[in-house]
C-alpha cells in the first residue's frame, strides 16, 4: 500500500545555505511523525515544501496521491497547516477566527465541532476575546482548532508547542493523539526531545538532512556504546577532568549530571574515571551506568554527523 | 461565492477593529482638501498696484475708482514715474498703471488712446492674471463710460464659458479630488497584502480553497465601501465650502468617482503584491503617487503645455481622465457621450491593474 504522505529526495537551497539535502520520508495514515531538530535544521522549510508554499529545487512529494507541485490547489483545500509563528488574526476574536477558517473551507463550526470539541471546551469561555490577547498555550490551541475545523486529510504542525508551558504542552500532545486516533495523520516538528517520545516515529533532522528515522524505542535501542552518568555538584570540573582522559567519545553536561559516552563500560575504564574524579573533585560524587534517553541518542547522532564532515 | 463573502466580512472586521486607521483614512482627505483648497489658488484678491495718473482728469479718476471698486486691487497713487517704478522694484506693488496726459482728449475724439501697464513678471501667473483683470475692467469701463467712443476697427471680445469669473477653485477642486482619492485609496489597499505577509497569516490564507482573484476582489470591496464615505465627504466639501457648481448629474458624478476609486484601489493592491513591507508599500503609494498625480493630471499645469513625451506619460495617469470627466459633469453638463471615452479608459485601467495584480500575486513563497 502507498504511504499517505511521502517525500522523495527533496532538496532546497537558499543562496549558499543548503536548507534541505536529499530528504525522503513516508508517513502512514495512522501515524504521528515528529521532526526533531535544532533551530535552523530545515524543519520549517520542509513543512512549507510539503504544504505547497515552497517549491523544492529537487525531489517530489505526495499527499494521498496528490503531487505537492502539480496538484497544489487540491492539496491546499484539504490539509491543515499550523505555521511556526502564531498566524491567526489577532484583531479577530477566538470565535471569529474559528468561523473564518471553517467558512473559507465551505464548512461550519457546527458541522465539524466534534473534531475540536476536546480542545475547544477550554477555549470556549474566551470565545469573545481577541486572539491577540490569549496566552501562549491558548493561542496554540486555537491555531490547532483552526487547522482542524475543516476536517483536513492530514495535519502539518510546525513547532506547535514552542514557547508553551509544560502543562499546556502535555495537554496539547494528548489532543494530537486523539486527532491521530480519529484518522488524521500528523506531521509535527518540535525542538523538545521529551515530545519525541510521544510520536509514533521520529525523524532526526540536522543541517537539512534526516540523520535517522524510526520509532523512539528503536532509536534508543540503536544507541551505540554505553552511557555513564556522574552525579556531582561540580559538573563543569568533572566534565573537564573526564575530557582529558583517553578513549572517551563524548562528554556533556546533562541536567544535574555529566554524561559520558563510551564504546564499552568495562569495569577497568570505570575505575580509571572514578580515580581521576576522586583526585580532582573536592566534593562527593556518584558514577553509574545509565539507560540512554532520547536526547542522548540525538546528541550522539549529531556528534556522528559532525565527525563525518 | 460563500467563502468569498466570508473573506469580505473578515476584511470589514479588520477595518472596523482598527478605528485609528479608519479615522486617518477618513480625516486625511478632509484635511487635504481643505488645506489645498484654500492655499492652492491662482486668482487674485486685493493685489497691490500703483497708478500714476498724469492726466488727473474726470475720465481717468473714474477709471481709478472703477479699479478700486472691485475687491481685486489695492491702489497706491504714485506722483511720478520713478516713484511708481520704485514701488514695483521694491515689490510693494505687482503692477503699475500709467494714464497718459491725453487719455481723455483722445478718447473723446474717438482716437486710439493708450495706457501703459508695467507688470512684475517674476511670477508670470499673477502677472498675466492681473493683466486679464485690468483689460476686462477697462473693457467694462469703456462700455459703461459716458464717452461715446466709436467702435474700434477690430474688437477682440473674449467670452469665458463655464468659469466666467475665472475662479481657480473650478480648476483646482477637480484636480484635488482626483489627487486625494488616488492617494487615500492606493494607501488603503497597498498595505493589505503586506500586512498579511508580515503577520504570517498569508501562509494560512494560501493553504485554503480561496483563489487569488477572490482574495484580490475580497480585499478591494470593503475598501470601496470606505471610499464611498470619502467620495461623499469630498464632494460635500466641494459643493459647500468651495461652492463648486454641479451642472450635470449627481448620480453620474458619484458613479465615476467610485470607478476612479476602484482604479486607485487596484493600483494600491498591485503595489501590495510587489512591496516587501507595509512601510515600503506606504512610501510608494504616498510619495510615489503624489507627485505624478499632482503634476501630470492637468490639475496645476495644462497638459497641452507639456513636451510631447510628457504628454504621452500623462495618458497613463488615471487622474488625467478623471479630472476631465469631473469638469464635464460639474462645469459643463455635457452628455455622457462627451466623456464616454474617458470612462472607458478608466474601466480599462482598472481591469488591467486587477489583472496585473493577479499576475504578480504570489501563490508561493520564496
Amino acid at each position: 500500500m502507498q504511504p499517505f504522505i511521502s517525500a522523495t529526495n527533496i532538496s532546497k537551497r537558499y543562496g549558499t545555505t543548503q536548507a534541505l539535502d536529499n530528504v525522503s520520508f513516508e508517513v502512514g495514515k495512522d501515524e504521528i511523525v515528529g521532526f526533531i531538530g535544532a533551530d535552523g535544521a530545515g524543519k520549517s522549510t520542509l513543512f512549507e515544501i510539503m504544504t505547497t508554499l515552497l517549491i523544492p529545487d529537487a525531489g517530489e512529494g505526495y499527499i494521498n496521491g496528490m503531487s505537492i507541485d502539480r496538484d497544489y490547489q487540491k492539496i491546499r483545500s484539504c490539509i491543515g497547516f499550523m505555521p511556526g509563528r502564531f498566524s491567526l488574526y489577532q484583531d479577530l476574536s477566538v470565535e471569529e477566527n474559528l468561523r473564518f477558517y471553517a467558512n473559507i473551507f465551505g464548512s461550519s463550526i457546527q458541522e465539524n465541532y466534534a473534531m475540536i470539541e476536546g480542545i475547544y471546551t477550554l477555549l470556549k469561555p474566551f470565545g469573545k476575546r481577541k486572539a491577540g490577547a490569549l496566552s501562549g498555550g491558548m493561542k496554540q490551541k486555537l491555531a490547532l482548532c483552526c487547522a482542524l475545523i475543516h476536517k483536513p486529510l492530514a495535519l502539518f504542525l510546525d513547532e506547535p508547542t514552542t514557547g508553551v508551558d509544560a502543562v499546556s504542552r502535555t495537554e496539547f500532545w494528548d489532543n494530537l493523539i486523539q486527532i491521530r486516533d480519529s484518522g488524521i495523520p500528523i506531521v509535527v516538528s518540535t525542538p523538545y526531545m521529551d515530545e519525541a517520545l510521544r510520536c509514533d516515529r521520529v525523524a532526526m533532522i540536522h543541517e537539512g538532512k534526516i540523520m535517522d528515522m524510526d520509532t523512539p524505542k528503536e532509536i534508543i535501542k540503536a544507541y551505540k556504546g554505553c552511557l555513564l552518568g556522574i552525579f556531582t555538584g561540580e559538573r563543569y570540573l568533572a566534565k573537564a577532568i573526564v575530557y582529558r582522559l583517553a578513549g572517551i567519545e563524548s562528554v556533556y553536561t546533562f541536567g544535574d549530571s555529566v554524561h559520558i559516552n563510551l564504546p564499552t563500560c568495562h569495569p577497568q575504564i570505570m575505575k580509571q574515571i572514578a580515580d581521576s574524579l576522586k583526585q580532582g573533585l573536592s566534593a562527593e560524587f556518584q558514577l553509574r551506568e545509565l539507560n540512554p534517553s532520547f536526547e542522548d541518542c540525538f546528541l550522539q547522532l549529531m556528534g556522528q554527523a559532525a565527525n563525518e564532515r | 461565492m460563500k467563502n468569498f463573502l466570508v473573506f469580505v466580512h473578515k476584511e470589514l472586521l479588520h477595518i472596523i477593529r482598527d478605528p485609528k486607521s479608519l479615522m486617518i483614512m477618513i480625516l486625511l482627505p478632509l484635511i487635504e482638501i481643505l488645506l489645498f483648497g484654500f492655499v492652492l489658488r491662482f486668482e487674485i484678491n486685493s493685489a497691490n498696484i500703483a497708478v500714476y495718473d498724469i492726466a488727473k482728469q474726470e475720465l481717468s479718476t473714474q477709471l481709478i475708482h472703477r479699479l478700486e471698486g472691485g475687491k481685486r486691487f489695492k491702489i497706491t497713487v504714485a506722483n511720478s514715474m520713478p516713484e511708481a517704478e520704485n514701488l514695483l522694484i521694491a515689490g510693494k506693488v505687482k503692477a503699475v498703471l500709467c494714464i497718459g496726459e491725453d487719455f481723455e482728449q483722445k478718447a473723446r475724439e474717438g482716437r486710439e488712446s493708450s495706457l501703459q501697464l508695467l507688470l512684475d513678471a517674476s511670477d508670470p501667473n499673477i502677472a498675466s492674471t492681473i493683466e486679464t483683470y485690468i483689460s476686462a475692467t477697462l473693457a467694462d469701463f469703456w462700455a459703461d463710460s459716458i464717452v461715446s467712443a466709436p467702435a474700434p476697427l477690430l474688437k477682440v471680445e473674449p467670452l469665458l464659458y463655464y468659469n466666467p469669473l475665472l475662479k481657480s477653485v473650478y480648476v483646482t477642486i477637480p484636480g484635488l479630488i482626483s489627487v486625494v482619492l488616488m492617494l487615500i485609496c492606493a494607501l488603503m489597499t497597498s498595505i493589505s497584502l503586506t500586512r498579511e505577509n508580515e503577520t504570517g497569516t498569508m501562509k494560512v490564507l494560501l493553504i485554503s480553497p480561496l483563489k487569488p482573484l477572490q482574495i484580490i476582489i475580497g480585499k478591494l470591496v470593503p475598501y470601496l465601501m470606505v471610499s464611498m464615505v470619502n467620495v461623499g465627504i469630498i464632494l460635500t466639501l466641494a459643493f459647500t465650502v468651495f461652492q463648486m457648481p454641479l451642472a450635470g448629474s449627481l448620480i453620474m458624478l458619484i458613479l465615476v468617482s467610485l470607478l476612479y476609486s476602484l482604479c486607485a484601489l487596484a493600483l494600491g493592491f498591485l503595489i501590495s503584491t510587489r512591496a516587501k513591507t507595509q512601510q515600503l508599500a506606504m512610501m510608494i503609494s504616498l510619495a510615489g503617487l503624489m507627485l505624478p498625480t499632482t503634476m501630470l493630471s492637468g490639475m496645476i499645469y495644462p497638459i497641452k503645455n507639456m513636451p510631447l513625451w510628457l504628454q504621452g506619460i500623462t495618458m497613463f495617469m488615471p487622474a488625467r481622465w478623471f479630472v476631465n470627466i469631473l469638469k464635464h459633469i460639474m462645469l459643463k453638463a455635457s452628455p455622457f457621450s462627451a466623456y464616454a471615452d474617458d470612462v472607458a479608459i478608466l474601466l480599462l485601467m482598472t481591469a488591467t491593474l486587477t489583472l496585473l495584480s493577479l499576475k504578480s500575486f504570489k501563490i508561493r513563497f520564496k
